[in-house]
């Protein structure tokens, strides 16, 4: 059969970039390769995701700090922890699924326990992904935090990727960064943001709910308020992009200040920055109303994203709906 | 930093047959444990720890240190009892092996210190570990070296041979792997759970240089790490083919991955090592 183009056109490095959209900036790739930049050691392992994690900036840049394992992510943990105890500091990449899900024996006994200064880099959070429920991370939030010495972080988009990963490099200790590629170049002019791991970022204030999102759901809460403020309900906006250890005193102080939360995870309801925010709250003893946005106990499917999160409860509407039910109850118990 | 003799070879047995009397004592306390691998694999640690590896008894954390990754940490008894021998630790404090809230555990772990350079237990781990550690110390340019000891039974699980391959691809010369060959796990014989009667082979066959050894046999063992030191462009494995229960005449060959062991029994066995 003829081809209907040369070889090079019909070359696609992944799955996970749209190619419909044109060159899209690698916004942790670049981050990671100014800071290895500034520190020489910085080194990179991949297990055959370089194009999909942004490292072929790295290996192209500074290949004798790259390290490509194969499809052999056990033994990449392993040598992390190794390169780790040398004196270095590896950033290890793949899907959140095959770093936390397929290696968590690895991860708890090499990185975890020993508090080895590796840095878990995982693409492909919970649904946003069409490639079905083998590498959809529902768990992965709740796999490492569940880990001692684990630190969780997810930035909110593009706009924060590079603090994230300066964060997670200047974190003394195990960090599982949970991150989702940009499917589009910020507009012009898109302040970047910061993170600072020990305090949440109040994005919108608000006084009748506060709305508790992490990764691509803080756009959605962000959406969502404003569709709730014209319902003349005013929703506060946090973006907690660091889930554990979970900004205790910004959560307690919000609830009570609004006396109804919502939590909006591209996550299982179980485990995840639901399950944070509510031990934070009953550790202070803080007893408001709560409803969680999220994947709802269950495994989802292979397709668009857009679709997955409308189908599985993730959209606008759902976090909408979420608020204004904790709304009412946080009403009722007070 | 190691000690010499004019003998090398007999001290180091009167060395191993000595931990061997520390391994038996360390579990009579507890009438249970790792005894045959023990007694088995002593002449291993003994060349390891007295010979061939650089260590710095007055530095643990010495950064060009040789290191070794067991990962086989159960067997604790005769770990600990070699860094005692090998004044690593107090002896006095194997007394403690086992007992609640030593750091002395019976899986190894890093409680115990610098000297315990990874924590395995859950098997299957530790070559990976020291792939890492060989890897950045190639780009570091440090001399050290790196040993891993795995069990025959070990190899069953398919890290291994992510580890194998990756070791072999990226020319890791500067790590030696030492398969402890007893030929022994939880269900008994691992010829029989595995089918797998050559480990040296499988290696090999991965790029490996590949020596297969009489892991009791002392002269043999310094001979193997010598050899692994002359290669240069690949990493090595001595398949040491050891017998546990090796150095007591009733226990030799009794295949036990958790040995009972009465009073009685470790009087006897003492009485031997000692005659």
């Amino acid at each position: 059969m003829a081809s209907s183009g040369n070889s090079k056109d019909l070359h696609l490095d992944d799955f996970t970039v749209d190619r419909n959209a044109g060159p899209v900036p690698k916004y942790y790739g670049a981050a990671l390769i100014e800071l290895a930049a500034e520190r020489d050691d910085i080194v990179c392992l991949t297990a055959d995701l370089t194009p999909g994690t942004e490292t072929d900036l790295f290996r192209d840049r500074f290949p004798d700090r790259f390290v490509l394992t194969g499809i052999a992510e056990a033994n990449m943990v392993g040598a992390a922890s190794g390169m780790a105890r040398m004196g270095d500091t590896p950033f290890v990449h793949s899907f959140c699924v095959f770093l936390t899900r397929r290696v968590y024996d690895q991860v708890a006994m090499q990185v975890a326990y020993p508090r080895t200064n590796v840095k878990l880099v995982g693409f492909l959070p919970g649904l946003a992904t069409l490639l079905g429920v083998s590498h959809q991370a529902i768990d992965d939030i709740a796999l490492m935090r569940a880990l001692p010495n684990m630190t969780v972080i997810e930035p909110c988009g593009p706009a924060q990727m590079a603090a994230a990963a300066r964060a997670a490099a200047d974190h003394e200790g195990p960090v599982y960064l949970r991150l989702q590629r940009a499917s589009q170049a910020l507009a012009p002019g898109t302040e970047l943001l910061d993170l600072d791991i020990t305090r949440a970022q109040l994005f919108r204030e608000g006084s009748d709910v506060v709305l508790f999102a992490s990764g691509l759901m803080v756009d959605k809460a962000l959406a969502a308020a404003d569709e709730l403020a014209a319902d003349s309900i005013d929703a506060a906006v946090v973006n907690v992009h660091t889930i554990k250890p979970i900004d205790a005193d910004t959560v307690c102080r919000l609830a009570r200040e609004c006396g109804a939360v919502v939590t909006a995870e591209n996550h299982s309801i179980i485990g995840g920055l639901g399950d944070a925010v509510s031990h934070a709250l009953e550790e202070h003893n803080v007893h408001v109303a709560m409803t969680r946005v999220g994947v709802s106990d269950t495994f989802a499917e292979g397709a668009s994203t857009p679709y997955l999160l409308n189908k599985y409860g993730l959209d606008v509407e759902h976090v909408v709906a979420a608020a204004k039910k904790a709304y009412k109850l946080g009403a009722r118990t007070s | 930093m190691t000690p010499e003799a004019a003998n090398p070879v007999a001290s180091l047995e009167e060395q191993a047959r000595i931990i061997r009397t520390h391994v038996i004592r360390m579990v009579a306390r507890h009438g249970q444990g790792y005894v045959q691998q023990g007694l088995g694999a002593a002449d291993l640690f003994t060349a390891l720890y007295f010979h061939e590896m650089r260590l710095d008894e007055s530095d643990p954390e010495w950064v060009e240190r040789d290191r070794l990754i067991m990962s086989t940490s159960h067997n604790s008894a005769l770990f600990h009892a070699t860094l005692a021998q090998r004044g690593l630790i107090p002896v006095d404090d194997l007394a403690t092996y086992c007992v609640d809230g030593s750091r002395l555990e019976i899986n190894t772990s890093e409680r115990l210190g610098p000297l315990v350079e990874a924590t395995c237990g859950s098997l299957g781990q530790g070559l990976s570990v020291a792939v890492g550690m060989a890897l950045s110390a190639r780009r570091r340019q440090l001399p050290s070296r790196f040993y891993v000891v795995l069990g025959d039974g070990e190899l069953q699980e398919g890290q291994v041979w992510e580890a194998a391959f990756t070791a072999a691809h990226w020319g890791l010369a500067n790590l030696c792997l030492i398969v402890d060959d007893n030929n022994m796990q939880v269900e008994g014989s691992s010829r029989d759970v595995s089918g797998m009667t050559s480990p040296g082979d499988q290696f090999a066959a991965f790029g490996w240089n590949a020596l297969d050894i009489d892991g009791n046999d002392m002269t043999a063992l310094l001979a193997a790490f010598d050899g692994a030191r002359e290669v240069k462009d690949k990493p090595t494995v001595i398949n040491a083919r050891t017998l546990v229960g090796k150095g007591v005449d009733f226990l030799e060959g009794q295949l036990s991955h958790n040995l009972i062991l009465p009073p009685d029994a470790a009087e006897r066995a003492l009485a031997y090592l000692e005659a």
